[in-house]
């Protein structure tokens, strides 16, 4: 793990769903670097998905604590603050709201910073730009690609400028293509951006793009590596 | 993209379910506005009726369910005209008979010399002498509809009156109506020596007001219409109007509540993925209940305005038919509106409370599982 500014901090997490019989996260230990590029692997239902809601505070620990970007978000009372500014959410299914252009479906976590109309549409302009798809500004979900419509997404992710991008199998219902240019993508934009990336997977061949590599298996963390051929962080 | 074109694009994904929507909510306030129409015509007209002669105001027999039924002693009436602070005391009976094709022609029993004193505008002829008996002058609207003019007889009640003169005052009943003597009006109607109503001109320094309390103590029978709220005294259709219309609202926010709770749930439930999407992209609970009761306003201001519309071609139609118009000028006023659209407002209101409630509750995983 990096000496570099802690962004993420978990420490003892436990995560229980219907009424504590099924238990996601059992005593998650987790340091993510500013900057860094996590993967996160293993089998499904091994509890990859609960610990990026958890990081995105769409849900609350049940034991232990999650301190994202300084904050204990056990304490914190505005959770929508920390999903709208402090994280961008990319999910497997792209999940843009079908009725709303690509353009649109950009602009709607800005509706939570207090952008103008006109502001929103620019920006928006300027994140479809940097996901290469300009011309598709106006295109419905339904008159994309999946490749392009997880590119929406991740422009999405970044309308409100998040330092951390969580990305729950971004590539997993995409052809080999389309998931190489996304994390192409992700790669760009983590190096233009600074941005931290925590990327959960159960594909090898996406987890060998990250930094650093935490194998889970039942709800626990069983190891870490380094991909082959990086140096260790 | 504002917020407003966001409620627009979700309101009308659904186009048939909205528009289903938006005509049922409709024809509620239809009904409302066009029974808002005709009561404020009703009121019009009653206000219209109750200066007749120049009066300040009227006074009638306390109680009746309908006006035309009140009688007042020519005794009550000489007692009030001697009165001090009365200037002016004009009894007249009111008689509604058919006369030609209208079944509700207004027949007004006035002595001559109150309406030598105080003619409407006369158009043709003259009004008529004391010593005239079965003469009648008739309202331009009536004269028009009937095709009479001065010279010409007119059958009432199976009695024929000479028309002696024609005048237009511009108000319904008396332009639809006309003038016939006193005493002739009462024996057409079996009713002697008693007159529907009287009408009070105060001495001038007198308070109208006052005048019109003195005789309501002096005469704990009869009732003193000054304005039209007091209609209600003597005359208690306007009463019912009035209640038909409250009744109507009141169904016309439940029926309407129902239907958009029923549109609003619906759309929730097809939407709890984009909710939890929402929620997971930093959408504040407020945001989303804004959304959602926005959507509902905005559902129900549009039917605000299709019925409204409606509810103006409503009235129109009916006042085709030329007996309603006869003794009916519908009134469109901006309360008549603004209760309609006050009734939409409601309508959205309590029809969302329950679709917006619901989506605020859902946590953004809840509403991510969703299938």
């Amino acid at each position: 793990m990096s000496s570099r500014e802690l962004v993420v901090e978990m420490r003892g997490v436990v995560k229980t769903f219907e009424d504590g019989r099924v238990r996601a996260l059992d005593g998650i230990d987790l340091q993510i670097a500013a900057g860094e590029w996590v993967t996160v692997v293993g089998p499904s239902g091994c509890g990859k998905s609960t610990l990026l809601h958890l990081i995105a505070a769409l849900e609350r620990a049940d034991a232990g604590t999650v301190v994202v970007n300084g904050e204990d978000l056990a304490k914190e009372r505005d959770l929508c603050r920390h999903r709208a500014r402090e994280v961008g959410l990319v999910f497997q299914l792209d999940n843009l709201l079908p009725t709303l252009s690509a353009s649109e479906n950009v602009q709607v976590p800005m509706f939570e910073i207090g952008l103008s109309a006109d502001q929103r549409r620019r920006r928006a302009q300027e994140l479809l730009a940097l996901v290469d798809l300009t011309d598709q500004a106006k295109n419905r979900p339904a008159e994309l690609s999946g490749g392009e419509r997880q590119r929406v997404a991740i422009a999405r992710a970044l309308a409100n400028e998040p330092g951390i991008l969580l990305m729950d199998e971004p590539t997993g219902r995409l052809d080999s293509e389309s998931g190489r240019r996304v994390l192409d993508l992700i790669q760009a934009l983590r190096q233009q951006h600074r941005l931290t990336v925590v990327l959960v997977t159960h594909d090898a061949g996406v987890a060998a793009r990250a930094d650093r590599i935490v194998r889970m298996l039942d709800g626990r963390m069983v190891g870490e590596e380094v991909p082959a051929g990086r140096p260790p962080a | 993209m504002s917020f407003i074109a966001l409620i627009l694009k979700n309101l009308f994904r659904q186009r048939v379910r909205t528009g289903l929507t938006v005509l049922g909510i409709s024809l509620g306030i239809t009904t409302v506005v066009a029974l808002g129409v005709i009561t404020s015509g009703f009121k019009a007209t009653a206000a219209e009726l109750l200066r007749l002669g120049g009066a300040d105001f009227m006074v009638a027999q306390e109680g009746t369910a309908d006006m035309t039924f009140s009688t007042v002693s020519t005794e009550d009436w000489a007692a009030i005209a001697r009165r001090p602070d009365v200037e002016r005391a004009e009894g007249m009976l009111f008689h509604v008979a058919r006369v030609g094709s209208n079944p509700f022609f207004f027949l007004m029993g006035r002595q001559a010399q109150d309406l030598a004193a105080n003619p409407p505008p006369l158009k043709t002829g003259t009004v008529f002498s004391p010593a005239e008996t079965d003469v009648i002058m008739l309202g331009d609207r009536a004269a028009g509809d009937l095709g009479v003019d001065v010279g010409d007889a007119v059958e009432i009640d199976r009695r024929s009156f000479r028309v002696v003169g024609t005048y237009h005052a511009g108000t319904l009943y008396e332009d639809g109506g006309g003038y016939a003597p006193l005493a002739t009006v009462q024996e057409l109607a079996g009713k002697p020596g008693v007159v529907t109503a009287i009408f009070v001109k105060a001495r001038p320094g007198v308070d109208p007001h006052e005048l019109a309390l003195g005789i309501e103590e002096q005469f704990p029978n009869l009732a003193s219409i000054v304005d039209v709220s007091d209609y209600g005294e003597v005359d208690q259709g306007l009463e019912m109007l009035d209640a038909a219309n409250l009744a109507i609202s009141v169904l016309a926010v439940g029926i309407g509540a129902i239907g958009v709770m029923n549109t609003m749930v619906m759309s929730v439930f097809e939407r709890t993925r984009e909710i939890g999407i929402l929620r997971a992209v930093g959408w504040r609970g407020s945001r989303i209940l804004r959304m959602i009761m926005a959507e509902s306003l905005l559902l129900c201001v549009i039917a605000a305005g299709v019925g409204a519309a409606l509810g103006v071609l409503a009235t129109r139609a009916v006042l085709l038919i030329q007996t309603i118009s006869n003794f009916l000028e519908p009134q469109y006023t901006l309360e008549v509106f603004a209760r309609g659209l006050v009734v939409a407002v409601i309508v959205a209101l309590v029809g969302a409370l329950y679709p917006a409630y619901r989506a605020v509750r859902l946590t953004p995983m809840e509403a991510l599982r969703y299938e």
